[in-house]
């Protein structure tokens, strides 16, 4: 006989009065009875060991859960608390970023192969006589054959000492070449070759020394560029310029 | 409300209302309860320096044996009911603590079968008692797991005071009674399986 739905309705309040004690008396009475009864109970009992484990399973998760949530709120709480200094602090370093920005000189030589690259690219051609042997040299340069370009003028001014434009476009390929100290003899040359209408040898000895960067040329460039503008020589405007950035 | 007891907060309201109430809302509710208070798990880390991990345990003990309490109303809202769980938690905790010393830690024990023979005459009581203690608590767990899925989640329901009702809601059956008839089902098969060995 399945005695479990009477003893399940005993523990679960469904047995009426008269019946409970009767349950009660044959537990005493009964021994196979009351092994049943130990045996709901414990089934009962395990079952709850086990529900619990889940249960306890089940927090585990939402605890977890719970930790990631506080973690955020935590740290949202956090910059929230300190979102004042954060922002102010975001101001001053964007104030300081644009001020150093603004203020920090730009590196002498980054201006001036800036003008090289926009200035010396390529050489005009000029038509004429003379101008053949230089035109000779532009062709040269603006076909990248530099050292070629660089002996074509140089081979002009041994030839007409007097070439003011062959001078300074040797300065030119020499400080295109790297060869500063050539670019700056050349320029220097120039600077002081008479007769020219526009001389831009100062002014070249300026950016070769922005180019070449060695200890004492940027104080030289200075010099020569607040010359540049104080004698109204040719790169004035690029010379005041510049100075401002110095 | 009577004049002694205290008003809840509104969350606090809606957790034992879905506790009292069950159905398909009470698992939400011991959930929210959870992790409404899961707080003091931190608290007691820092305050009795326990490991998380024990703190945890307590703090689950906690919610566990008040979810009964606040079902049949047990909890009488005298207190908040923060502070009524705090009390059993700290309770727990110093129970650890001297568990702990005593070298005797059986803080996650389950509720005992006697808590369940209250209501049972002396005799009867003691006869049960000392049968329970006999039984083949090890056999009964390997028998459980040749239970179906079903058998085993009705079961573990009815175990932690779900009453058929609320199962039918919570695992779709079509009423209580259903429910009751597969419960009982399960347990006769569980016993036979274990009477299969025992004789």
């Amino acid at each position: 006989m399945n005695l479990l739905p009477h003893i399940d309705d005993y523990f679960m309040g469904q047995l009426p009065d008269e019946m409970k004690n009767e349950f009660e008396s044959k537990i005493s009475q009964d021994p196979v009875f009351a092994e049943e009864v130990a045996f709901y109970l414990s089934a009962k009992n395990i079952l709850l060991t086990d529900a619990i484990k889940e249960r306890k399973e089940r927090f585990a998760g939402i605890y977890q859960q719970y930790k990631g949530t506080q973690k955020t709120a935590k740290s949202s709480g956090i910059i929230r608390k300190l979102w004042p200094y954060v922002a102010a602090a975001a101001i001053l370093g964007a104030l300081l970023i644009g001020l150093n920005t603004w203020l920090k000189p730009v590196p002498v030589k980054q201006m001036a192969d800036q003008y090289v690259k926009e200035h010396f690219q390529t050489l005009s051609v000029t038509m004429g006589g003379k101008e053949d042997s230089l035109q000779t040299g532009r062709r040269l340069y603006n076909e990248g054959k530099l050292n070629d370009a660089l002996a074509q003028f140089e081979s002009i001014m041994n030839r007409d000492t007097s070439s003011g434009e062959a001078k300074k476009l040797a300065g030119i390929v020499a400080l295109h070449l790297g060869q500063y100290n050539k670019a700056l003899k050349y320029f220097e040359e120039l600077e002081n070759y008479p007769g020219l209408r526009v001389n831009p040898g100062k002014f070249y000895q300026a950016i070769t020394l922005m180019e070449r960067g060695q200890s004492g040329d940027k104080e030289l460039a200075k010099q020569l560029l607040i010359k540049v503008e104080e004698e109204n020589l040719e790169g004035k405007k690029q010379a005041r310029e510049w100075l401002k950035k110095f | 409300m009577s004049f002694d007891q205290k008003p809840q907060s509104s969350a606090d309201l809606d957790i034992i209302s879905s506790l009292v109430h069950g159905g398909i809302d009470r698992k939400k509710a011991e959930e929210s309860l959870f992790t409404r208070y899961a707080y003091f798990i931190e608290q007691a880390m820092h305050k009795y320096s326990f490991l998380e991990e024990d703190a945890f345990d307590i703090y689950s003990d906690t919610i566990l044996s008040a979810i009964p309490k606040i079902i049949d109303q047990s909890f009488q809202g005298r207190s908040s009911l923060k502070t009524w769980l705090f009390q059993i938690f700290h309770n727990k905790c110093v129970d650890f603590i001297r568990k702990k010393t005593t070298n005797k830690n059986s803080v996650n024990k389950t509720i005992d079968i006697p808590g369940v023979l209250i209501q049972m005459p002396d005799a009867a009581k003691t006869i049960i008692q000392e049968m329970t203690e006999k039984t083949d608590r090890e056999l009964i767990k390997q028998k459980l797991n040749e239970l179906g899925e079903n058998c085993k989640k009705i079961l573990w329901q009815w175990a932690e005071g779900y009453s058929d009702k609320e199962i039918a809601a919570a695992l779709e059956y079509k009423t209580a009674d259903v429910v009751k008839t597969s419960r009982l089902r399960c347990l006769e098969k569980l016993r036979q399986l274990y009477k299969s060995v025992k004789e």
